[in-house]
């Protein structure tokens, strides 16, 4: 068996997705863990520079897969691409982010193989020398350890935010990079994507956005969202709602964290006159910071609140707006 | 604005026919089902050369997965299994046998026990299980036996060939909140059906509709409702043996209430409690999820629970009305079994059994109009006769009137009760009467201010968050997901009526009987008592309480887009 890890990270139009850093410590504390060796690749057509960004980390190689049939994303060349470089360089795991595209093409890749795929883990275990991952059952209220009974490799993708993308290790020395270039059929690739569009103007992924101010029932009227967006603005965040806001139509749904909407973990989320429902909770945890504002002592927003201010948002937020612009002109 | 959902028009529907629909896939669909398959296999193996299709027999299931919206205590009583499945005792998921029960009347302080066990609620011989599970399993064997299940389908509109039910509409997939159809609308299909068999459970709304448009229910007792709302606990070793069942009744209900609660012993330390609250309380203040929560605090009960974990939450509504207030049971091209119909034997709390029986003796009829390609009225009424000379029959008319005793609280209920044990059933008269149970609801200046005897029921409440909790915490240990933008599938005739009218006479009782905290009245200035009704449909966990009891009757609860709802694993 090969002892490697493959970690294959993600990029869109020559940009690295935010998230293959989280992978990327996943696969280097697995690879700490077990004694494997760490691999990396990157698929595109022209992405050498986002393998050399990669090959400043602590990995063993960086694997450039080069086909101009890449330079779109198609699950057909993406799966394609990515069996004939393990059928030729055989890995033991193989990490990807559980990224929409991931999750797009990775069934068809491990089908493919005859192989399957743990997917939307949060962490992994050693039981002894058996490996296990770990995975959320019923919206995140039980977790699962699951472990492969085929033969590897073995495909796993891990939640956004399971690991911390910021604790990647630098390397001592630039890892080599190894071009390979791929040898796909243009009759193989049976979509044709057309040009990438935005759904709605204001359409934004919450998921990357590094601060959120998010707005709860407290906002009282419609209005009162402006101070929200003002406060998100200096701050260089996005804004945020829990569902009864989105619910009014005082922001669109793609603005809701919650069970029902999406789940974040920013560096900084400002709760604003939100009472914590658990419901609204499951969507911000992973949150590195809490700051939450409420008039209501008891509100289960304090629970997990790092920072807790007990007061009427209307007179908090307007010399905070102040502050943080003071503090950033400064 | 309020968009509340209704079939678009000017839509063109994909047709398939069909030779029965089942609508609903729980105990009396799946039970029906299965026997159905059952006696076609027979017919086949004996008649080879007229052989019966099963390939056009359909059960539509409204719940992503068959069993997840299926919710009960449970106990089974196995008789109706036992020649459906001859081996289940073995195969299907029974978590304990009953091996010790007791009833008890609690005071808010202590409780009594009662000296031998009435002999309705001995369940020496039946089964403690968890109904999800049960009915996973049995939906695999109507599977085995050859039967298509749509899961993630509801039946969302009788078709009518004038008075004959000719078919089934189900629901459509893809509108919006406006109800416009999205980029991903799916019409629903129109399933034209020689037999449409309702099993859709307590208030199905096809059901409704068919007992709305021929008034099935003009010389029946109108039917009444209880609302039990459950969880599941996971407690440390000990504190219950398997197959332990506890009863409790009194407090915290006072004798104004009919209720009470039950506590089963199931496997791995797994415990099944709920309170079943009658959905006839005077109080529109008092709220069935708050009535477990207090009930959870009597001394008795915090013993049993310390150091435990609530792991799942539900809430379902049941037919406590009995024998009089069944409608007729078939007629031009349907029938209606279990819950829908109102098989439900409330003095032993069971209706598991009924269901299944029930759901048999259609399929036998369904059989013969199926041989003999008769579907008309006077062949599908033998469903009628074989209910009638069945046991169901024998099991309800004992306890005819047993609710019924109960009208006029708890005392008058054990007096009418005793009378009826030694007179077989019958009681003081006949047929007792009864009246819905919204209609004893007392407005707001006939009560007193903080509630009287029955403040601890009322009033908003937050709960510990180890033993208690609000609403919305448990209501997320239900699983409960619904596609959010589409339109709202309590059907509120006139909003008007909520702000202007119920709001000042009754205080809103919706915000207190929907277990899913699915009614807000939420500020609104401009409101003429400065609230408006909000409504958060992907909270609801399809109970249909609101259908039931709301004090003016103009809430519909039809089915939203197939696949949402609760996911009662394991309850």
């Amino acid at each position: 068996m090969p002892e490697s890890i493959l970690v294959v990270v993600e990029q869109r139009e020559g940009r690295l997705n935010r998230v293959s850093w989280e992978t990327l410590a996943a696969g280097q504390e697995l690879a700490a863990a077990t004694g494997a060796t760490l691999n990396a690749g990157v698929l595109g057509g022209g992405v050498e520079p986002i393998a050399r960004e990669i090959a400043a980390k602590k990995v063993a190689a960086v694997y450039d897969l080069e086909s101009p049939l890449l330079n779109r994303y198609t699950p057909d060349a993406f799966s394609a691409a990515l069996k004939q470089f393990i059928d030729g360089h055989p890995h033991w795991l193989v990490l990807m982010p559980h990224s929409y595209q991931v999750r797009d093409f990775v069934p068809k890749l491990a089908t493919a193989m005859g192989r399957t795929v743990i997917s939307d883990c949060i962490g992994y275990k050693k039981d002894g020398e058996r490996l296990l991952f770990t995975r959320q059952m019923f919206q995140g209220k039980f977790a699962a350890d699951v472990s492969f009974s085929c033969p590897a490799p073995w495909f796993i993708t891990f939640q956004n935010g399971a690991f911390r993308g910021d604790r990647v290790e630098a390397g001592t020395s630039p890892a080599p990079v190894e071009t390979v270039n791929l040898d796909l059929s243009q009759t193989a690739i049976r979509s044709q994507p057309e040009e990438v569009f935005k759904e709605a103007k204001q359409a934004v992924d919450l998921t990357q956005a590094e601060i959120i101010v998010s707005v709860g029932r407290g906002i009282k009227e419609q209005k009162n969202i402006e101070l929200a967006k003002q406060l998100a603005e200096a701050l260089g965040g996005e804004i945020a709602a829990s569902r009864p806001i989105c619910d009014s139509g005082w922001l669109p749904m793609d603005r809701q964290i919650g069970s029902s909407g999406q789940t974040v973990t920013p560096k900084v989320y400002v709760a604003l006159g939100i009472s914590g429902a658990i419901q609204h909770i499951v969507g911000m945890k992973g949150a590195r910071s809490v700051i939450a504002v409420n008039k209501d002592r008891e509100a289960p927003i304090f629970e997990i609140a790092d920072v807790a201010v007990v007061a009427d948002l209307f007179e908090v937020v307007p010399p905070l707006i102040d502050a943080v612009k003071k503090a950033k002109a400064g | 604005m309020l968009v509340f959902r209704k079939p678009p028009e000017n839509v063109d529907r994909p047709q398939m026919p069909a030779d029965v629909v089942i609508v609903g896939g729980g105990p009396s669909g799946m039970g029906c089902a299965l026997r159905l398959a059952q006696l076609i296999d027979q017919h086949n193996s004996r008649r080879p050369e007229a052989p019966i299709n099963k390939e056009n027999i359909y059960v539509l299931e409204k719940a992503r997965e068959v069993g997840q919206h299926c919710l009960s205590g449970a106990l089974l009583d196995p008789r109706s299994m036992r020649d459906l499945v001859p081996s289940f005792e073995n195969e299907a998921p029974l978590d304990a046998q009953v091996s010790k029960e007791a009833v008890y009347f609690l005071t808010e302080k202590q409780r009594f026990k009662f000296p031998v066990t009435p002999p309705p609620l001995r369940d020496h011989g039946n089964y403690v299980i968890s109904l999800n599970r049960f009915v996973k399993w049995l939906g695999t064997k109507v599977e085995e036996a050859g039967i298509t299940v749509f899961p993630g389908f509801a039946g969302a509109e009788l078709l009518l060939d004038g008075d004959r039910v000719s078919g089934v509409r189900t629901d459509d997939k893809g509108l919006d909140r406006q109800n416009q159809p999205k980029s991903n609308f799916e019409p629903g299909y129109e399933l034209s059906a020689k037999i449409v068999i309702l099993a859709e459970g307590t208030r199905g709304s096809l059901t409704k509709q068919l007992i709305r448009r021929f008034d099935l229910m003009k010389d029946r007792n109108p039917q009444t409702y209880g609302q039990g709302v459950k969880e599941l606990w996971e407690l440390p070793p000990g504190r219950i043996a398997r197959g332990e069942v506890i009863y409790t009744m009194g407090w915290p209900l006072t004798p104004r209430e009919y209720g009470g609660a039950w506590v089963y012993g199931g496997k791995d330390n797994i415990v099944s409690l709920g309170f079943v609250t009658g959905l006839d309380y005077p109080d529109p203040r008092l709220d069935p999820q708050r009535v477990l929560q207090q009930f959870k605090q009597h001394p008795s009960m915090r013993q049993l629970l310390e150091g435990g974990k609530m792991i799942r939450y539900g809430a379902k509504s049941l037919p406590y009305g009995g024998w009089w207030a069944i409608p007729p049971l078939a007629g031009k091209g349907w029938m209606i079994v279990g819950d829908a119909a109102g098989m439900l034997n409330s003095q032993r709390l069971k209706g598991i059994h009924l269901a299944i029986e029930s759901g048999k003796l259609a399929a036998e009829t369904a059989f013969e109009a199926l041989a003999k390609n008769d579907f008309s009225a006077s062949s599908l009424s033998t469903f009628q006769s074989r209910v009638e000379s069945s046991w169901i029959r024998d099991e309800l008319w004992k306890v005819r009137n047993f609710h019924q005793g109960f009208e006029h609280g708890l005392w008058g209920g054990l007096f009418h009760s005793a009378i009826q044990q030694v007179t077989g059933g019958r009681g003081v008269r006949d047929r007792y009467g009864a009246k819905p149970g919204y209609t004893n609801m007392k407005k707001l200046d006939q009560l007193p201010v903080d509630g009287g005897p029955e403040r601890q029921l009322i009033g908003p409440f937050k709960g510990d968050g180890r033993l208690t909790f609000d609403k919305l915490t448990d209501l997320y240990h239900s699983g409960t997901k619904h596609e959010e933008d589409q339109p709202a599938h309590l059907v509120i005739q006139d909003t008007n009526i909520c702000e202007s009218r119920c709001i000042v006479e009754f205080g809103s009782p919706c915000q207190n009987f929907c277990p899913a905290n699915v009614y807000e009245m939420v500020d609104e200035p401009s409101a003429a008592n400065g609230k408006r009704i909000s409504l958060n449909p992907s909270n609801c966990v399809h109970c249909k309480a609101c259908d039931l009891h709301d004090p003016y009757q103009i809430i519909t609860w039809v089915p939203p887009e197939g696949g949402g709802g609760p996911n009662y694993d394991g309850m």
